[in-house]
């Protein structure tokens, strides 16, 4: 991929690249400029609108169209907020650009709010990230002294301040309403829909949430215009994406990909392939919530929704797991059920129940005392999970058990007749212990 | 206003309506936990779904009408659904039904055999969590039971304001938990979550274990505990279910208050309605007694005849918990003959809550507002005997031994409490519960109460006693 | 244990005031998760009298925070060793040896996860995802990322800070 067609990753990471003198020597604030000057609000939805930008928290919803619910000049205060809880196990790169371009970050909220009519707006950060939450204070103090942010960003009659709101640990405040009742001071638990959250959201008020790569990309297109965007990718998932790469791969980290490039030579050229020289046994496209892909799956695939929906799976939050040859795919669903289990806000009657269903039965079985019928149950609780809960972590948990299922039955089957697993049981390579 | 079609029967709604409003005001039972109409939609036990044509299944709870929308309540998909959020419901909870005062009111019990009826597909032991845990002196939780509906929770937030409960932990370890500061003991309200809970997890310490719900049947009747009068049942031992050997008092005890109707009504009562087992329980006077003496009923009638007709001015201390039956026998039967006036049986105790926002009046007594209506009220600064020969008492709430020694005295009284130390008539009355009648609350509403049993033998009803006393009146002095 | 700190709720309050400036009008419940990170900042812990003066302070039922509290995977009541010794053991950890960490940890320090150190300097615990994944295994020690873990550096780094 050239150096040309990045977005976010565009400047190496120095000491000094997260601060707003940095940014602004790359024309950092310049677009914000022109916005507040020469544009009006729905100008700048109807920009992002036409990108064609889709969500890049895992549920890939058209940004624009989001936008769009808002009502203008309604007279209530309406909120934007950046979804920065990135708690989806193996996603890690939001945390990229909150640790490296926080001003990019900031740049594209007030633009967003300035399309919005928004006053306050939140960044939502996961408790746990410490240096974000240092640099994205700093970069708001840097922005608010150089009237960037507050009363009259850049001497126009648009006032806007961002916000940091720190969570305190609950994977489910990822999820957009849970997250509006977590920044309310509650408990993290989802909403029903209706209403929408673009009609009552934070604290009833129009609110527009955004993952924070999603909004990463505003100012770019808002710069370039949503034709240079759509020029990048695939037509129905336009732009280009960050992917944390992470599990058996020599090279893990944060890649920015162009969508629609080959899955395979990714893995292999950009991430060094696997270590050890193992085969690749699995890849987890999107966070543990995607359904896993075996090895010899990916060949045809390319980096997009489509492609990765056709196999039955989805690009999700971007968050790569890859697994080698001689990883125990057994203990690996425990992992993930013991997650979703630990992590079920209890609201709902199947989420609730089933994750601490399956974690009983998963454990069960590694144990040594599994029954067939089991699997049939891990089947049936995810069924009876899919599509009747609040919110999207009950599917989850059933999609995460389901593909593990269906594509790695023998080894589950293996485990249940011989209370052992086939291989070694375990999930590191034996170069890592 | 739209029309929609549940089960393929055209039904027509309001505006702004949801599936499960418009079902219920039809007649149309969507099994459900979690929604109650007096409370805001939590959409969290996932039993009200439904299949809307063209678009799914959906919780009916949340859905809002729309015209021309086409929902099945019974479909393949639904009822499976169904079947599963039951399984997943009962999958924690302990199957208690022998020893769980909620049997045969418990809607997990009723919807898992109509819904449901299959054994549980899991051999995992159950997750176990507190039992007979204290909400509050009065309340009893078992939270293996609970299932989350979190009815209890959304009542003290947004019924009786205290934000006494709240649940606490997450996933399968939540728990429904009582506030530390002990809010939820000081709500006067807080026994409707017992009514609310649609299983056997919250539990009145009072009626604990005393009597299966298929041995009792509920008497409409009023609240006495103030003039606002809330209609409530009470609840009590059907004759074919009377105790043979043990105490006749348990077949004549009132074992539960509950506000009238169901649950799903929305209606309140506050915690004295729930204590009125215990007024209602105190000990009765059972004989009548003359100048200290027990006496048969006749002789205390014929006494308080002769005493009547030889007076010269007489003055009644009109009950406020009269009801206006009794009122009007009065009237009828001395109204000429006295002076009556309206004394308050029963004022706030210290620590009682005088007034509030919710349902809870100054006035404790039931039917001042029907008495004044007949008879001026009693000035309490004034000497009642100042220049009356004989006073009659009619309830509680006036100390007889203050009365001077020349005037003669007649008691009507329903308690042992109420019988004169000085000389006098007591005649032992009736209650509310051994008679039918009707009070008049403070907005002029009238209430009925119907007899929940017989009175008991000895005991006359006021009404029948001004008849007999006035019998001689009339006969020249 | 943490020693017991100083810093009385009171002290607090003007620092709780700014934080209340900087939301808009009407979001006194919203300072329920920064306050309470705060407390447990200073008092290790969140104290039961920190309950009642929150409440009072920002006039929220005091359910509330007692709810929140139970809730969020990083708020405690009790209190931890002087340091607080997470491991993840979620996905991509696991696949980088965050089992074989987790136990040569807790044999080093003689505890099981979940428990602390008699003489109260090291309670050792487990966590799900960090959001580090690229550098796994991860340790988060009282709140720090400590990166590409490795069960020789975490064991040199826990004698350095005994």
């Amino acid at each position: 991929m050239t150096a040309m067609s990045r977005r976010i990753m565009t400047f190496p990471v120095t000491a000094t690249s997260h601060t707003l003198d940095d940014y602004r020597a790359r024309g950092g604030y310049a677009t914000l400029a022109r916005v507040v000057r020469d544009m009006r609000p729905e100008d700048v939805t109807r920009e992002v609108a036409a990108s064609g930008l889709q969500g890049r928290g895992g549920a890939a919803f058209p940004a624009g169209r989001k936008w769009g619910v808002v009502k203008l000049n309604d007279g209530q205060p309406h909120y934007l907020c950046a979804n920065a809880d990135e708690g989806e196990p193996g996603t890690f790169k939001d945390r990229w650009i909150l640790e490296n371009a926080p001003h990019l970050l900031v740049e594209s909220m007030l633009i967003a709010s300035y399309a919005l009519q928004v006053r306050h707006a939140f960044i939502y950060l996961r408790g746990e990230f410490d240096l974000p939450y240092r640099r994205l204070s700093a970069a708001i103090d840097e922005a608010r002294a150089a009237g960037l942010m507050g009363e009259g960003v850049l001497g126009s009659s648009f006032d806007c301040d961002v916000i940091v709101y720190r969570g305190a640990g609950s994977y489910v405040c990822g999820e957009a309403s849970a997250l509006l009742t977590s920044i309310e001071g509650r408990r993290g638990y989802p909403r029903n829909r209706p209403p929408r959250l673009t009609v009552r959201g934070l604290y009833q008020r129009p609110t527009v949430v955004n993952n924070v790569e999603t909004l990463a990309n505003v100012t770019g297109i808002v710069r370039d215009g949503a034709d240079a965007f759509r020029a990048i990718g695939v037509a129905d998932n336009p732009g280009t994406r960050l992917l944390s790469v992470s599990g058996h791969v020599r090279r893990p980290g944060v890649y920015e990909i162009v969508t629609g490039q080959s899955f395979a030579r990714f893995l292999e050229e950009e991430c060094g392939g696997i270590v050890d020289g193992r085969a690749l046994k699995a890849v987890i496209p999107g966070g543990i919530s995607t359904k896993v892909l075996k090895g010899a799956e990916i060949g045809p695939l390319t980096l997009d929704n489509k492609s990765l929906e056709s196999a039955g799976s989805s690009m999700g939050s971007g968050g790569m797991i890859v697994i080698a040859e001689g990883t125990c795919m057994v203990r690996l669903l425990q992992v993930m059920l013991r997650f979703y289990h630990h992590e079920s806000c209890g609201q709902c009657t199947p989420c609730r129940e089933g994750t601490g269903w399956m974690h009983r039965i998963i454990d069960r079985i590694v144990a040594g005392a599994g029954r067939p019928e089991d699997l049939d149950r891990l089947y049936a609780i995810s069924r009876a999970n899919d599509g009747t809960t609040i919110c999207g972590m009950g599917d989850a948990a059933g999609y995460a058990t389901v593909g593990m299922l269906d594509k790695f039955r023998d080894e589950f089957d293996y485990w249940i007749e011989h209370k052992r697993s086939r291989c070694d049981g375990n999930l590191e390579c034996p170069s890592y212990s | 206003m739209p029309e929609l079609f549940i089960d393929g029967r055209p039904l027509q709604a309001e505006n702004g309506q949801t599936v499960i409003e418009v079902a219920r005001a039809h007649g149309i039972d969507i099994p459900h936990f979690c929604w109650h109409p007096a409370l805001s939609v939590s959409g969290s036990c996932r039993l009200c779904m439904v299949e809307v044509e063209g678009r799914g299944l959906d919780i009916a709870c949340n859905l809002p009408v729309a015209d021309g929308m086409r929902v099945s309540t019974m479909s393949p998909d639904v009822q499976r659904r169904r079947r599963e959020m039951i399984e997943l419901t009962l999958l924690n909870h302990p199957v208690d039904c022998g020893i769980c005062d909620k049997a045969g009111e418990c809607t997990l019990q009723d919807y898992h055999y109509e819904h449901n009826g299959r054994p549980s597909t899991s051999i995992d032991a159950k997750v176990h969590a507190t039992k007979f845990h204290a909400l509050s002196p009065r309340i009893v939780l078992d939270n293996e039971r609970c299932v989350l509906c979190s009815r209890c929770v959304r009542f003290t937030r947004e019924v009786s304001g205290s934000h006494g409960l709240g649940i606490v932990q997450r996933g399968d370890a939540s728990l429904v938990r009582a506030t530390e500061d002990g809010a939820f003991d000081r709500d006067a309200y807080s026994d409707n979550v017992i009514d609310l809970c649609p299983v056997g997890a919250l539990l009145s310490r009072a009626t604990l274990y005393q009597a299966r719900v298929w041995y009792l049947q509920p008497t409409r009747s009023v609240c006495p505990g103030c003039e606002r009068g809330c209609a409530v049942d009470l609840w009590h031992r059907k004759p074919e279910w009377r105790l043979r050997e043990l105490d006749a008092r348990q077949n004549r005890a009132i074992v539960r208050v509950t506000p009238a109707g169901s649950p799903d009504d929305g209606r309140w009562i506050c915690n004295k309605g729930r204590d009125l087992p215990a007024y209602f329980g105190r000990r009765r006077a059972l004989h009548a007694s003359v100048d200290g003496e027990p006496a048969p009923l006749a002789s205390a009638l014929a006494a308080a005849r002769d005493i009547v007709s030889a007076s010269r001015r007489i003055v009644v201390l009109v009950s406020s918990f009269a009801s206006n039956e009794e009122l009007d026998a009065l009237e009828s039967a001395l109204g000429e003959r006295i002076e009556a006036y309206v004394k308050r049986d029963h004022r706030p105790v210290p620590g009682e809550i005088v007034q509030d926002d919710l349902l809870i009046r100054p006035d404790k007594n039931p039917n001042r507002t029907g008495a004044l209506a007949r008879f001026p009220a009693f000035d309490e600064t004034v000497r009642v005997d100042a220049s009356a020969d004989t006073l009659i008492v009619w309830g509680e709430g006036f100390d007889t031994s203050t009365v001077a020694p020349g005037t003669r005295l007649i008691v009507l009284g329903a308690f042992e409490s109420d019988r004169p130390l000085r000389a006098g008539v007591f005649i032992p009355i009736s209650l509310q519960t051994e008679r039918d009648g009707h009070y008049t609350n403070f907005e002029g509403r009238v209430g009925a109460f119907s007899a929940c049993f017989d009175k008991p033998a000895g005991v006359a009803h006021a009404s029948e006693v001004f008849a007999a006393i006035a019998e001689r009146i009339g006969v020249a002095a | 244990m943490n020693a017991p700190a100083a810093v009385r709720f009171e002290d607090l309050v003007p620092e709780f005031e700014a934080l209340r400036e900087r939301f808009p009008p009407g979001f006194s419940s919203s300072l329920v998760l920064p306050c309470l990170r705060r407390l447990q900042e200073v008092h290790g812990r969140v104290e039961d009298v920190d309950i009642a003066s929150l409440a009072a302070y920002l006039g929220v039922p005091r359910i509330q925070i007692e709810e929140v509290l139970s809730y969020y995977s990083q708020l405690r009541r009790e209190p931890v060793g002087r340091w607080h010794v997470e491991v993840c053991r979620n996905v991509s950890c696991s696949l980088r040896g965050a089992e074989s960490l987790l136990d040569r940890l807790a044999s080093k320090l003689g505890v099981a996860p979940g428990e602390t150190r008699a003489d109260g300097r090291f309670t050792l615990g487990t966590c799900e995802c960090l959001g580090s994944c690229g550098s796994a295994p991860v340790v988060m020690i009282n709140g720090a990322y400590h990166e590409h873990a490795s069960a020789e550096g975490i064991a040199a780094l826990l004698d350095r800070i005994e």
